[in-house]
């Protein structure tokens, strides 16, 4: 009985301490305490954040994973380990040799692969740039005739080629951001500012850095620079950024592997940035425990362990496995729902802001619903369908953080915290509504041919929740809606302009009003509802992605071309259990079926 | 049964079927599929013109291949909206019954006809134009970038100029068009719905004998209907005045050149322009802004600092128009729309809809009634589970 009480408490805690544990900072490498050099706050894209955040959302672009193992040879013997982002950067800024020869280009496009003499290999997709450079001109050569060509018009290849080519580019601009990789180090660099043969290096270094590491020195309206700009102006006879000569100790030390130096010039960059801009280094602070913990990404762990603990509290220990789901499932809820704060404070902006934040937030939504589902009616299931929806719908974020940063500025006509907050939310709750009332019907579907003895009780309190999700999903889709089209009127002057995004939720709120309609009427019933409620899975899906996949409108900011077949292949499988939900019970049992089984009937 | 029991009888059945769910049923998907094929079209038609297609239309044409002609295939967003809207207002008085239980329903069904009558008063009285300025100019008239007008100036009095301005609708080959308060008349000779100008190439047969258009080739292109695109009308126009002809001038938007000819004393000038709409007051580009992030060239704000005057309400006044911030004056409302000519050139969108306010009302109104009714109905569930729970 005790087991009972306390079993779900030491789960739930368990779950938030193996999160929490993600904030230790990361282990020195050679001694160094690159957790520190992390924390340096730098501007890149318009905004603020840790270096941390610059090496692992390029890091994510190039590599499509935040570390990788790699052997270095030290003294002869080759060690092999794991090389995480930041150590990553360090080398690509200050011993491009090094991050030459690391295996961080993925290729998986076979005529990609065969442009640069590769082949097909289970083992290896990964390549170093050493491997890549001696084919850079044909690459650029292909890009160059891909890169007009609309996106949507592009070959496989011309896509794949494309791709890599940005990578490189990329690539190349972070090793150009501090100093040139075939030139002197930094700290040569700055001794021989004057000499005009540097000039070309500072304009390149001006013009190719990624990011810019310098911040504004005394004047509160200066800009940030990058390193090629602090030279030029050094070069002019301006006293040299005191910044610079710390970065290049910071890159003499790395290459060297002198431990204090290295921590020395560090902490004394650390220190000009909060000279300069204090609540940009405690921001950063932030940002660091932030990718850390990776919420979104534990919080997908977390949900997927509440849904096995709820699949075998049907088989085995009822009550104690399922009391144990419920907290992991309010454990994964307040990390996801912590996540979404911290991302709300770095930003500074309402929860949704891009395709990526949406998909957190459709999540975040349903897991919220299911839990007071549960809290209603006690019978696992509301458990099993948020946990089952918040895992799918951070795994739908998870492949949308392919872009970089997933904390990007607004453009110009979004910027408006306002209807961000107002607009946007309601109808990402919208959608999440929607999904809900879908996963309640799937689980309806499978387990009227799974289980072996239906209760008609469950069967009715699964439909009423069903029916009640519906009507929420209405009431935020209407409303956000038409307060997008509000938006609309405000910012281009017509309220409703039959825009795809627009039209797609539109489909939205008119499909729950016809279940909603139909069930009224008493045209359909448990079984009609259900059904119809997997479709409206369909539609959201398809003004959520598809409408983007058209490429036309005012909306068209989330483009993407590789979610195609995804897409497809959901909607074929909702179908599916849309056959599904309409068989008859175990109608594989049966000889035949028997008619009648929850047909629809006038009321 | 006689002829008026007959009459009757089909009466009540046609009012049975507008009240009837299953007609909301119906048209709601009709609308769902409209909505789908209006959106999936807009990939080659643009914006404009699937909507026009589909939307706001009665039926739906579809043009038989080859034949020149087309057949209606589906009802149009125009009649399964004005169907839905009577079989919600009949079912309404009809079927819903008047009680408190119900209010919610109420509500949210005559948000919804507001919403419905928004729509129809947008597309009928809502007026798009544009009004583009260059920092320090002055402009007191909006254009309509998708229709042109040719015009007849008297430039004869340095002092002002007298414009006479015939719409492009009224161009067609061979019609006469007679310029009001003029001795004038034009003989149109070709009209062209869209067409470019070209320098003469080989086989060149001028057009024109009159002006710079004598020396210009034009070639006929398809009418467009994306949305970034629009029309480039021509037309080869003869002005006559007392049995004496002027010759054959070609106008387009593309030719930069005055082309002037002098009847009686009196100088005329003929041009092809975006239709103009005056405005009895004016506007002055101060400043045009274009704001970036900090080291990218994301966009970050547009703005437009404009100094307008109306003297007839005695009116000087700054105003800032900027993003999701208009202007609503006199009836129109000025959008931050677009920009050009290195940032010195920005272009406001203007819109006039005497409904603009119908959607917010609606709006309100469906959001309280749908929060009145399934809050009622959470309230009953709820106290059914509570009785529920007391019986077990």
């Amino acid at each position: 009985m005790k087991l009972i009480k306390v079993g779900p408490w030491v789960v739930g805690l368990a779950a938030v301490a193996w999160v929490a544990a993600g904030l230790l900072p990361a282990r020195p490498v050679r001694g160094m305490n690159i957790d520190a050099f992390g924390r340096l706050p730098v501007l890149e894209g318009g905004r603020i954040k840790p270096i941390d955040s610059v090496a692992r959302n390029s890091l994510l672009m190039i590599r499509s994973q935040m570390s990788f193992r790699f052997e270095e040879e030290v003294g002869g013997q080759k060690v092999a380990h794991t090389v995480g982002a930041d150590e990553w950067i360090l080398d690509v800024l200050f011993r491009a040799e090094v991050a030459d020869a690391q295996p961080v280009f993925v290729i998986n496009d076979p005529d990609v692969l065969s442009l640069i003499n590769q082949k097909l290999s289970q083992t290896n997709r990964y390549f170093s740039f050493r491997e890549i450079r001696p084919f850079l001109p044909e690459i650029q050569a292909q890009a160059s005739v891909a890169e007009p060509i609309d996106p949507k018009q592009r070959s496989r290849f011309q896509g794949a080629i494309v791709n890599l080519y940005q990578r490189i580019d990329l690539y190349l601009r972070l090793q150009n951001t501090v100093q040139v990789p075939a030139g002197p180090p930094l700290q040569a660099e700055l001794a021989s500012v004057a000499e005009p043969s540097a000039r070309e290096r500072h304009s390149l270094l001006a013009s190719a850095a990624f990011f810019r590491p310098l911040p504004p020195q005394g004047d509160l309206k200066a800009n940030w620079r990058s390193v090629g700009e602090a030279l030029r102006e050094a070069a002019n006879g301006a006293a040299p950024d005191s910044g610079l000569g710390s970065l290049a100790r910071v890159g003499a030390a790395w290459r060297a592997g002198d431990v204090a130096s290295f921590n020395g010039a560090v902490a004394e960059l650390r220190a000009f940035g909060v000279a300069a801009k204090p609540e940009a280094v405690a921001q950063g602070d932030h940002e660091i425990a932030f990718n850390r913990v990776d919420p979104f990404y534990s919080g997908m762990v977390i949900y997927v362990a509440a849904l096995l603990l709820v699949f075998a509290s049907w088989l085995w220990l009822p009550q104690l496995l399922q009391a144990s789901a419920f907290a992991l499932l309010v454990a994964g809820t307040i990390i996801h729902t912590g996540g979404l704060v911290s991302r709300v404070i770095l930003q500074g902006r309402p929860p949704v802001t891009n395709l990526y934040s949406s998909a957190v937030f459709v999540g975040w939504g349903a897991v919220v619903l299911g839990l007071i589902l549960e809290r209603m009616y006690r019978k696992g299931f509301g458990t099993a369908v948020a946990a089952s929806s918040g895992f799918a719908s951070l795994i739908v974020a998870h492949h949308l953080t392919g872009d970089g940063d997933t904390m990007e500025m607004m453009r110009a006509v979004l910027d408006s915290n306002f209807w961000l907050a107002t607009h946007v939310t309601t109808i990402t709750i919208g959608y999440s509504g929607t999904f809900l009332a879908g996963a309640i019907a799937i689980g309806w579907a499978l387990r009227k041919h799974i289980a072996p003895n239906l209760l008609p009780a469950t069967d009715k309190a699964l439909v009423g929740m069903a029916y009640g999700v519906i009507c929420f999903a209405l009431f935020f889709s209407f409303i956000g809606t038409v307060l997008g089209g509000i938006w609309a009127d405000q910012s281009w002057g017509r309220f409703w302009g039959w825009d795809p995004k627009e039209n797609g939720a539109l489909l939205i709120v008119l499909w729950n009003a016809i279940i909603l309609h139909a069930r009224w009427g008493g045209f359909i019933r448990d079984r009609g509802i259900m059904t119809m409620a997997i479709f409206g899975n369909v539609i959201t899906a398809l003004s959520w992605f598809g409408v983007n996949m058209l490429g036309v409108g005012l909306h068209s900011y989330g483009f993407m071309d590789k979610a195609f077949w995804s897409l497809s292949a959901f909607c074929g499988s909702q179908l599916l259990l849309m056959a599904v939900a309409l068989a008859p019970r175990r109608f594989w049992q049966r000889g035949s079926a028997p008619p009648g089984d929850g047909v629809a009937r006038p009321a | 049964m006689s002829d008026s029991n007959a009459a009757s009888f089909a009466a009540h059945k046609v009012w049975d079927l507008l009240t009837s769910l299953k007609l909301t049923i119906v048209c709601l998907t009709l609308l769902m599929l409209l909505v789908v094929a209006c959106t999936l079209a807009q990939v080659q038609l643009g914006t404009n013109a699937a909507v026009d297609l589909y939307m706001r239309s009665f039926l739906v044409w579809w043009p038989v291949p080859g034949a020149g002609w087309s057949i209606a295939i589906f009802p149009g967003g125009a009649t399964v909206g004005l169907v839905l809207m009577v079989n919600l207002a009949a079912a309404q008085g009809q079927r819903l019954e008047r009680s408190w239980k119900k209010a919610g329903i109420w509500i949210v069904h005559a948000g919804l006809i507001l919403l419905f009558v928004g729509e129809f008063v947008t597309g009928v009285f809502q007026v798009e134009t544009q009004l583009a300025i260059e920092e320090g100019q002055t402009v007191n008239y909006v254009e309509h970038p998708r229709q042109q007008e040719l015009t007849v100036t008297d430039v004869t009095n340095p002092a002002w100029d007298e414009v006479h301005s015939i719409p492009e609708g009224l161009l067609g080959d061979g019609e006469v068009v007679q310029v009001p308060g003029t001795p004038l008349a034009l003989r149109v000779r070709r009209y062209w719905e869209n067409a470019q100008l070209a320098m003469p190439g080989p086989g060149f047969q001028p057009v024109a004998n009159m002006g710079v258009g004598a020396g210009v080739q034009v070639q006929p292109l398809r009418p467009v209907a994306a949305d970034d695109r629009s029309n480039m009308p021509a037309a080869v126009v003869e002005p006559v005045a007392g049995g004496r002809s002027h010759g054959f001038w070609l106008v387009s938007g593309q030719l930069g050149a005055t082309q002037e000819f002098v009847h009686e004393g009196r100088t005329y000038s003929l041009a092809m322009r975006p239709r103009r709409q005056y405005l009895p007051y004016s506007m002055t580009l101060k400043k045009f802004s274009h704001d970036v992030y900090e080291g990218t060239n994301i966009p970050k704000n547009f703005s437009s600092l404009v100094h307008l005057s109306n003297p007839a309400r005695s009116e000087s006044r700054d105003v800032l128009i900027y993003m999701n911030q208009p202007l609503r004056y006199a009836g129109k409302a000025f959008y931050q729309a677009s920009f050009g000519k290195n940032d010195t050139l920005s272009i406001l969108q203007v819109v006039e809809n005497p409904g603009w306010l119908l959607p917010y009302i609606s709006c309100t109104l469906v959001g309280i009634g749908l929060l009145v009714h399934f809050g009622i109905s959470l309230r009953r569930s709820l106290r059914r589970r509570a009785a529920a729970a007391v019986e077990a």
